[in-house]
């Protein structure tokens, strides 16, 4: 390896551990939180059952009865006779069961993770507030940025790996819906943004990278987009600005917004599926919601920067081919071309995934640990690098006329696709 | 200005060349957990023994 190559890769080093860092204590925030959060259930169960005047049971049989109850119920699962596969019980351990006896009183870190996981307080959460806080007071050295930016990407492994949760009819099911949807909405907003925008003589390079970043999958179809559309550096850099503007306010408030309208998870998945323009902080959103909502977006995700080479060659028509028609002159598209350079790969990982489980490949413990739990030590070191990649003086580039075009297509989409996925309810984005 | 475009084209398709490459890495990490799950040295132990 030359000297050059090697100081490449070295620069992304420091940034990189800082984020597996930061990745690890909040997955270990997140493990103890949900520990604990199951002990106060399981104290309150016993609670319960010592207001009703029952007996607290000594240890051995405290455990051995929902243990006997269990196999009973995985027995009748097996035969066929119960649809849902039984929970395996959560049992306290024999001096939290002993104290708890003995006291009568919940200890608190099992209320204190309890309520930590009630305000959303996942590692999702601690990542990106405490990325962002990090990055906007005490700051990251330059030394470490580089480390940063390479780390927002390690979530894509993540959703590579949560394919092995579907088979074909899944994606079949919601993917024709979010075929719909994204027709209607993200393709609608390119048209929109397009129209308006000439209506309103706005200039034709700003109008294209916001047309493709408000629409469809922000700064990749932003940066995709550039180029073709002779956007100024300028106009790009404001464009960037207000798409990561909205984002971040998207990621923040809409898992509140959509406990506050009593989304399902399934439907808050299609709302930030549909809404949210960039993938990192659609997939934080519908992660700090629940597995659920992960998967119904993961879908609709997929269909969406599947359409970035369709945005892409519409931009061409609209910017160069009709405008050189209009002027009498010739422009030529090479539709193939553009398909196969802008078209994202790792789509098609996360394709074989799904063929793969769809040939029975996969057990359902490849599942958990491919879906469930290697995905959050992906998705924790890029949520990381999200994090602390959002920094307030990028989004104060956000402006002109550029951020009115920003607020209108992304409030007028982010709305409407709300209406339409509570009107279409859990069953349609349910994935299983 | 002109020259500030270009050099800004420039920017923008290395920025796609890279987004390309990143896409390649991520295919082989998801290979390599793929196949270490399915060859059983990860397991559904191995995330829990990551934590206190």
């Amino acid at each position: 390896m030359s000297a050059t190559a090697q100081n490449g890769l070295q620069k992304y080093i420091p940034g990189l551990i800082l984020c597996m860092i930061l990745g690890w204590s909040a997955l270990q925030w997140d493990y103890s939180m949900n520990g604990w959060q199951k002990n106060f259930k399981e104290c309150q169960k016993i609670l319960k059952a010592n207001a009703e005047h029952k007996s607290p049971l000594p240890f051995d049989e405290y455990k051995a009865k929902p243990a006997e109850k269990y196999k009973e119920q995985l027995l009748l699962y097996k035969q066929g006779t119960l649809k849902k596969e039984p929970k395996k019980p959560h049992i306290l351990k024999q001096d939290i069961y002993e104290s708890l006896i003995a006291t009568w009183e919940i200890p608190f870190k099992f209320k204190f993770g309890n309520k930590m996981l009630e305000f959303q307080l996942t590692y999702v959460a601690i990542l990106l507030l405490g990325g962002m806080l990090i990055r906007n007071t005490i700051g990251i050295p330059d030394s470490f940025k580089p480390g940063t930016v390479l780390a927002r990407p390690i979530i894509k492994p993540g959703i590579v790996l949560l394919g092995g949760y579907y088979v074909w009819s899944n994606l079949f099911k919601v993917g024709l819906v979010a075929l719909l949807l994204v027709v209607i909405f993200i393709l609608g907003t390119v048209v929109l943004v397009s129209v308006i925008g000439r209506k309103l003589k706005l200039d034709e390079g700003l109008l294209g990278v916001m047309a493709a970043g408000t629409g469809v999958c922000g700064v990749s179809a932003a940066v995709a987009v550039a180029p073709i559309v002779k956007s100024k550096p300028r106009d790009f850099f404001y464009a960037v600005g207000t798409i990561l503007l909205f984002g971040t306010l998207a990621l923040f408030t809409f898992p509140y917004i959509g406990k506050a309208l009593g989304m399902s998870e399934p439907v808050f998945g299609a709302w930030v599926g549909t809404s949210i323009l960039n993938t990192a902080q659609l997939v934080a959103a519908a992660s700090w919601y629940g597995h659920d909502a992960l998967l119904t977006a993961n879908i609709i995700n997929i269909v969406r920067v599947g359409f970035i080479p369709i945005v892409v060659l519409y931009c061409i028509w609209f910017y160069l081919v009709r405008t050189a028609a209009a002027e009498g002159r010739s422009e030529k598209m090479n539709t193939w071309q553009v398909i196969v350079d802008k078209f994202p790969l790792f789509i098609f990982g996360f394709f074989v995934m799904v063929t793969l489980n769809e040939f029975g490949v996969f057990t359902k413990d490849h599942q958990y640990i491919f879906g469930k739990q290697f995905l959050k030590i992906f998705f924790a070191i890029g949520f990381a690098g999200v994090g602390l990649n959002i920094a307030f003086d990028d989004l104060k580039k956000a402006g002109g006329k550029a951020f009115v075009i920003g607020l209108f297509a992304a409030t007028f989409k982010a709305v409407l696709s709300a209406i339409v996925v509570i009107l279409l309810g859990t069953d349609v984005f349910q994935v299983k | 200005m002109e020259e500030e475009t270009r050099e800004f084209e420039e920017k923008a398709k290395k920025v796609f060349s890279a987004e390309r490459k990143e896409d390649m890495w991520v295919l082989i990490m998801s290979a390599i957990t793929v196949i270490l799950g399915l060859a059983g040295i990860i397991t559904k132990n191995t995330f829990p023994s990551l934590f206190f």
